[in-house]
């Protein structure tokens, strides 16, 4: 709970969940509703909204979450339909894709992506401040929806 | 017995006449993801789209650029690429929300996103399948379509009465020989033996399934199979030995057959559909019910 509360606050944001309603299988959490909670048993595979793992002490967010952090107030960037498609094909963004800054801007900082209808399209951490011009990549891709893609290709 | 001519046959004695049919891609639209506003958006991709006009959130692709299996649209989960016929069961539920609903075979998972997306994300659905890898699956494809309302065992379907539980609908998309629309090889390995194996596993998961239904419940049961072994005659069955009976449904696709190689079949199977491959690929559904006299 902890990991994903400070993996929350890399956000500049915080989100409010139910201690009582996240369960852990395995390297796994998942956050559960009240009807889910009643009928659960422990053996199971998935359940309710998946949160992230952990792995080697490491957090790595769902995009279910990334999407409950984009609902709040938190650090954000727009991008342009090129840069999203670059974006979910998992390269970096560069400057001049940004087409929105909210949040911070500073080096170093966590930020979500989203496109031009608000959708997260996953996050990336920014590499230089995002409030002084510069060519090439300014945000690292660290995660982003192509995910979905590669892993269908992983498990084929 | 086995090969082409045997079932081609097989198929012309059931009342149908062969004809090569290719399958047409379709898509769904997650309606509680996706805005109204939503095809529109589809459309300036450049995907040509046309609606199923038997299905409420479906659209075949009539023409597209790319793969509509790779645009951030569908990575979003506002749509899931599902066939046509394969939409029709999980529609045929009445008043999905806030139920206690068994997804029996579920992996891949397009069904169970249909249903939780019908139930909007209200209620519970229990997952089940019996491939940790087909998990792995259908929890990716949870997690794309934004699904809330689900829990996942592996576990087969033969021995859901573990959970103690009772369910208010059962969706039981039974594993089934398939049928050559979706396989090009369908005639070179398919026989007989394969069909009547897989409708003695069949009548195993309906006999768990009637054991974990409410009495008030329903079980939509549906196959991709053009064999009668697997549909018919598998409901006539439940019909006499599992005292269930069938509902009447309003849905694409025939008639089923009440007489099949001769034998007599209870005539309400009649009210069950069976899909002759053209617009969609091979398939049957029905509607089940547990008979007021087995409560």
């Amino acid at each position: 709970m902890t990991q994903i509360k400070d993996f929350v606050s890399r956000f500049q944001t915080r989100i409010s969940l139910d201690e009582n309603l996240i369960v852990k299988r395995r390297d796994r959490y998942f956050l559960l509703n009240d009807s889910l909670k009643r009928l659960i048993s422990k053996d199971f595979f998935y359940a309710g909204t998946y949160l992230g793992k952990t792995k080697r002490g490491k957090f790595f967010p769902s995009f279910n979450l990334l999407r409950m952090i984009a609902g709040k107030k938190a650090n954000k960037v727009i991008v342009d339909k090129k840069t999203e498609w670059l974006f979910i094909c998992g390269r970096d963004i560069f400057q001049k894709g940004i087409m929105k800054v909210m949040g911070s801007k500073r080096k170093g900082d966590y930020t979500l992506i989203l496109n031009q209808y608000d959708e997260c399209l996953g996050f990336g951490k920014i590499l230089f401040n995002l409030d002084k011009a510069k060519d090439g990549v300014v945000i690292e891709n660290i995660s982003d929806i192509g995910d979905f893609l590669r892993r269908e290709k992983q498990h084929c | 017995m086995s090969g082409k001519e045997f079932f081609v046959t097989r198929y012309e004695k059931l009342g149908w006449r062969y004809e090569d049919v290719k399958p047409r891609q379709a898509i769904r639209i997650n309606s509680v993801n996706a805005k109204v506003v939503f095809i529109k958006r589809l459309q300036s991709l450049g995907i040509k789209l046309e609606k199923i006009p038997f299905l409420r959130n479906g659209y075949w692709i009539q023409k597209s650029k790319f793969s509509v299996g790779a645009t951030s649209e569908y990575l979003l989960g506002l749509y899931s690429i599902q066939e046509a016929a394969a939409q029709i069961p999980a529609t045929l539920f009445t008043k999905l929300k806030d139920k206690v609903v068994l997804d029996d075979c579920a992996a891949p998972g397009g069904k169970t996103v249909q249903i939780a997306d019908l139930m909007r994300n209200t209620g519970a659905i229990i997952a089940l399948d019996i491939k940790r890898r087909r998990l792995i699956a259908l929890s990716n494809h949870l997690e794309r379509c934004h699904v809330k309302n689900t829990i996942a065992y592996y576990m087969d379907a033969r021995r859901v009465s573990r959970l103690k539980m009772k369910f208010d609908r059962i969706l039981l998309d039974v594993p089934c020989s398939g049928n050559f629309v979706t396989d090009k090889n369908w005639f070179k390995k398919r026989t007989i033996k394969d069909v009547e194996r897989n409708a003695r596993l069949q009548r195993e998961i309906l006999t768990e399934a009637a054991k974990v239904l409410k009495n008030d419940g329903e079980i939509v049961y549906a196959t991709c199979s053009l064999e009668p072994e697997e549909n018919e005659l598998n409901i006539d069955w439940a019909i006499k030995s599992l005292k269930l009976k069938v509902e009447k449904i309003n849905c694409y696709g025939e008639k089923a057959l009440t007489s099949v190689f001769g034998k007599k079949l209870d005539s309400s199977i009649e009210h069950c559909r069976r899909i002759w491959p053209g617009q969609t690929q091979g398939f049957f559904v029905c509607k089940l019910k547990k008979c007021v006299c087995a409560q």
